[in-house]
């Protein structure tokens, strides 16, 4: 028996890391416990190719909360990076698209689709814009409790709805009717061109196993929106030397306050005494105690993985079992010789700094869903290419660069054969190919390759069926929903235990917001 | 010149507009109905289209019709006689089959065969579906409240609401809410592990829909059908003795009988709006008839942007109904048979012959269909929910040979290059073709055949789209939204013209609940 601390964070994720400083400034002596040698989770920076410093899991960060920027102090310790234009879409035939951040930009690059697109478009942008600025205040708060009568709840609800109608009495509406929309319902009633409707679907359906054509999948293009510059469509923003610098910065203000950041400590089980978490056990056998519990991995993880069933209510025990995960991407990191060269664009320019995106058109991105749907991986599938190496040269040696792809869709669990490592090659190849098409240099420029299938995603980040959301991204499982419904407020249904990782509300993304929240309710609830 | 005057002009003769009509006219009111047809019923006709058969040309079953309705209007007294449906047989390929009894026990038993867990799953399954359709069944006989309003009335309609939600309860409240959100595939997953039993559950939640059973928003459906009642007994389907054309023959009796008249033939070519306000209605033969208050049963498509001038509506309401989505997704076969469907998995004549035959084997099977019609093409392995009236209501087929109702899906109205006589038949084919490999000896039975697209549904009954259910029943189409926030109170912008048809709140289905809320909202409230 070691030291006695107010809380334990397992898992040094970016949500536990917040989690921790808050709790740190908050005057609670605090450990954070996580397994891998380097702190960040799913946002970490790994040298994976010699000389490259590679973001092998999360590389976009659009939704980190400036709120929690400011109340931590870290402005100045991490750069950002956004990526103007955020995304190029190439095609194979025909001109392709470049979203800009500036609207009127990419307005007039769309007129080169489609007139009545182009004159669609800032209305477009506004209603996104003020969608994802109610989402920003419903990210914020806990989520209430609809059947209960605490007067906290009532004010919860009653701000939101004020929120809400301060948007004025169409776009009120408008708002609430897109969000259970299926994107293709929504880009129907707003948009003729196949490519812009290809490259926005894309951005919806992003680690979900649903195609645009899926109810519901309106409501995860918006999630990716909130905290974007208004105006901005499908923001890319990366930070200068990898997404780990934000995951360091974020470690050594947590020691700063005060707190314990522990890496390479595998947390083998929650000690529970009374029905209460009264501390862990790491993997090595030492067991130290705390107060409470904050597990910032995912909810079945937690409380499947950490703790002894029989402490789990059979009703809960079903309800953790329900959580669908269904991961469907897989990650590409290629070190490469050269820059890739579109023949539909040709040469280097600015179209290459942000997100690459390959989704053609809306049936494209349907088509490459429907084989999840039997348990394959898609024939023709989805992709988003970042080359941070371009307005990063840190990230990779010189003359030589870098380029991450996520990939979709690749089902975690495939339903013939396995993800070994035959499966694991014809992934990295297809991938390759299908950029060739492309960009014909494309497979000549492969130096090195690393491919991430959601089993790897799983083994390496503990990402439970390799979902990056910590649980999908749906209605059902979204608010006083999420993780599950009747502990949607951050308390595991284990006394002293507390959520705070993507599994909880508001949910996946660099963000955050679950870390903060939950930092929030565990100092309010002493 | 006016050929005539009235208190309320009912325009188009489905179940709807009869129920708005009775109603109505049992409130003392002089009142009209309209129908562009021969027959009445609209999408619930029986028509004899092969000599001495008689088809249940669209709808085919009763679940869903309010018993209020049934009750009020003192319908069994004016023919209404409900058979009940026993059963839903589902033949597997493999030569097995499912069968899902109305009677728990016996589905329970049956159950026990594919899956021990599943038989104890179907209790506590049925049970919290029962809760949840009672919970919700208020919500179905409510004038639904404005959200983009600020009056008294419309907050406290939501305050109600919102403390209706609240007495359920933390269990009931959730399990809703996943129904209002999740796929059926996953909420049935969550449930059972018989592909068999979870896909034949699931279709119903596809019925009428664009969607699969995997694509969020089709759970809510599930307990649209689950909310089947007919004398109080819920989740009882049935068959109206007659065809669903006696439904509406009931309905329009009881119209009559408080004094209502009711033309066929007698197209509406537009209601005459002046000064903002809905004086009549002109016919297409030229006649004009006054009333003061106009009621459509027709869907939205037609109620705002055909039977009115633009020009009287706000430009927000005109694209709202642009938008309204109306895709149809299903097709109707109907047979003359010399002799019953023989199935390998189940041989010989038996009671599943009086029940539903649903061709739903796996959710796999019922993607694929719908993957085919995501991309324009109709299912070449389709869907398919059958029933064999004439053996439920012997008077429907000649002694000795049967009837065959078949509703297909998926059909889509967009089928890429549109619909035709050669593709009409292929539709046919596949559908044949398909029931064929389970009882063989269906093809060389089949006297007659007729073949519905979305397209000849449209064109015979008037369906925008083919769509069955007068809109797609997609979450942000429902309640306050249908057909159109601001507007889902039956009224329109159009003083005195009322809408009834099922594109409003609560959409969808032979229920006349449309019909019997906007006769409530012409009557101040009171029928």
């Amino acid at each position: 028996m070691s030291a006695h601390f107010d809380t334990i964070v397992i898992g040094g994720g970016h949500n536990g890391l917040v989690t921790a400083a808050y709790l740190a400034k908050g005057g609670q002596r605090v450990l954070v416990l996580e397994g891998r040698d380097v702190v960040g989770g799913a946002a970490a920076t790994e040298e994976i190719f010699p000389g490259y410093r590679v973001d092998t899991g999360a590389h976009r960060i659009g939704g980190f909360s400036k709120r929690i920027v400011s109340d931590l102090g870290l402005a100045g310790r991490f750069e950002l990076l956004p990526a103007d234009p955020p995304t190029f879409a190439p095609v194979e035939e025909g001109p392709p698209l470049t979203l800009w951040a500036d609207p009127v930009r990419t307005a007039e690059e769309i007129r080169t689709h489609s007139t009545a697109d182009a004159d669609a478009w800032p209305a477009f942008v506004k209603l996104v814009s003020d969608a994802a600025g109610f989402l920003e205040s419903a990210w914020h708060a806990t989520p209430p409790d609809i059947t209960g009568t605490d007067v906290r709840d009532l004010w919860s609800s009653a701000s939101l709805g004020h929120r809400l109608r301060r948007l004025g009495k169409r776009q009120m509406v408008e708002v609430m009717r897109i969000l259970p929309m299926s994107m293709y319902e929504l880009l129907e009633e707003w948009f003729e061109s196949d490519v812009l409707r290809g490259t926005l679907a894309a951005s919806a359906v992003q680690g979900l196993c649903q195609g645009p054509m899926g109810g519901g999948t309106v409501y995860l293009f918006l999630h990716h929106h909130v905290g974007a510059p208004s105006g901005v469509i499908r923001p890319t923003v990366r930070v200068r030397g990898g997404v780990g610098r934000l995951s360091e910065a974020l470690a050594t203000r947590c020691r700063e306050l005060g707190a314990e950041v522990r890496t390479g400590a595998v947390v083998d089980r929650v000690v529970v005494e009374d029905g209460s978490a009264r501390g862990v056990v790491l993997a090595d056998g030492s067991e130290i105690r705390a107060t409470r519990i904050a597990s910032s991995l995912d909810p079945q993880t937690t409380l499947f993985g950490l703790l002894d069933p029989a402490y789990l209510d059979p009703a809960v025990a079903r309800k953790v079992e329900n959580i669908r995960y269904r991961g469907v991407t897989a990650k590409v990191h290629f070190a490469l010789s050269g820059l890739p060269d579109f023949a539909c664009r040709t040469g280097s320019g600015p179209h290459l700094e942000g997100a690459i995106s390959i989704g053609p058109s809306l049936e494209y991105v349907e088509r490459a869903y429907d084989a999840v749907k039997y348990g394959a991986v898609s024939a023709e599938p989805c992709l988003e290419l970042s080359i941070p190496s371009l307005v990063d040269p840190d990230v990779a040696p010189e003359g030589r660069h870098l380029a991450s792809v996520v990939m979709q869709y690749a089902p975690y669990a495939l339903r013939e054969g396995a993800w070994d490592e035959a499966a694991r090659k014809a992934l990295g190849d297809l991938v390759a190919r299908t950029i060739t098409r492309y960009a014909p240099n494309f497979e000549s420029l492969i130096v090195d390759r690393m491919v991430l299938t959601p089993a790897d995603l799983e083994s390496r980040f503990g990402l439970t069926e390799g979902n990056v959301y910590h649980g999908e991204m749906t209605l059902d499982q979204l608010l006083f929903m999420r993780p599950i419904p009747g502990a949607s407020r951050y308390r595991a249904p284990i006394e002293g235990l507390w959520l705070c990782g993507s599994g909880a509300h508001p949910g996946g993304g660099v963000t955050g917001v679950p870390g903060a929240n939950a930092a929030r309710e565990m100092l309010r609830g002493r | 010149m006016s050929a005539g005057r009235y208190d309320a002009i009912v325009v188009g003769g489905g179940h709807n507009g009869l129920v708005a009509a009775a109603y109505l006219a049992r409130a003392g009111k002089r009142v009209i109905v309209f129908e562009r047809r021969h027959v009445l019923g609209g999408a619930a006709v029986t028509e004899e289209i092969h000599p001495g058969f008689k088809y249940t040309v669209c709808s085919y079953v009763v679940s869903l019709l309010r018993p209020e309705i049934i009750r009020e209007l003192e319908l069994p007294r004016h023919g209404l006689e409900i058979l009940p449906l026993e059963s839903t047989f589902t033949p597997l390929p493999d030569d097995d089959y499912l069968v899902r009894w109305a009677d728990h026990d016996q589905t329970r038993r049956e159950l026990y065969r594919h899956s021990a867990r599943d038989a104890e799953a179907y209790d506590e399954f049925g049970r919290l579906m029962y809760q949840l359709a009672v919970a919700v069944k208020p919500i179905l006989a409510m004038i639904p409240p404005d959200p983009t309003s600020m009056s008294p009335k419309d907050l406290m309609g939501f305050l109600r609401l919102g403390k209706h939600f609240r007495g359920l309860g933390h269990e009931q409240f959730h399990a809703l809410h996943k129904l209002m959100t999740m796929s059926s595939a996953d909420y049935l997953d969550e449930w059972f592990e018989t592909e068999s039993l979870k896909a034949t559950m699931s279709a119903s939640g596809i019925i009428g829909t664009f969607l699969g059973p995997r694509s969020p928003g089709t759970a809510y459906v599930l307990l649209h059908h689950y909310m089947g009642e007919i004398d109080g007994a819920m989740r009882a389907w049935g068959f109206a003795k007659g065809g669903t054309g006696a439904v509406s023959e009931s309905i329009a009796s009881a119209a009559r009988e408080h004094g209502a008249e009711i033309r066929t033939e007698a197209p509406v070519a537009q209601v005459v709006v002046k000064g903002g306000r809905a004086i009549g209605v002109a016919l297409e033969n030229g006649d004009e008839y006054e009333a003061p208050v106009v009621v459509s049963g027709l869907d939205p498509k037609l109620t705002f942007l055909k039977l009115v001038e633009e020009r009287h509506l706000p430009s927000d309401l005109v694209r709202d109904i642009r938008r309204f989505r109306i895709r149809g997704s299903s097709g109707k076969v109907n047979l003359s048979l010399s002799e019953l469907p023989d199935f390998t998995s189940l041989p010989g004549v038996g009671p599943l012959h009086q029940g539903a035959i649903s061709v739903s084997p796996s959710f796999d099977y019922l993607e694929r269909a719908y993957d085919e019609a995501k991309y324009g093409d109709f299912s070449s392995r389709p869907y398919m929910d059958c029933i064999i009236p004439s053996m439920i209501d012997p008077d429907m087929a000649p002694p000795g040979k049967h009837v065959m109702s078949i509703f297909v899906q998926y059909a889509p109205s967009d089928l890429e290059g549109g619909w035709d006589d050669r593709k009409r038949e292929a539709f046919g084919d596949a559908v044949i073709d398909t029931l064929a490999e389970y009882a063989p000896n269906l093809p060389g039975a089949i006297l007659h055949r007729q073949v519905l697209t979305p397209w000849d549904i449209e064109r015979t009954m008037g369906l925008t789209g083919g769509n069955i259910f007068h809109g797609e029943l997609s979450l942000q189409q429902l309640f306050c939204m249908r057909p159109a926030a601001g507007w889902a109170d039956f009224t329109t912008p159009i003083r005195g013209y009322f809408q009834a048809g099922s594109g409003t709140h609560p959409g969808g289905g032979v229920t006349g609940a449309s019909g019997r809320l906007a006769a409530m909202k012409i009557l101040g409230g009171r029928l």
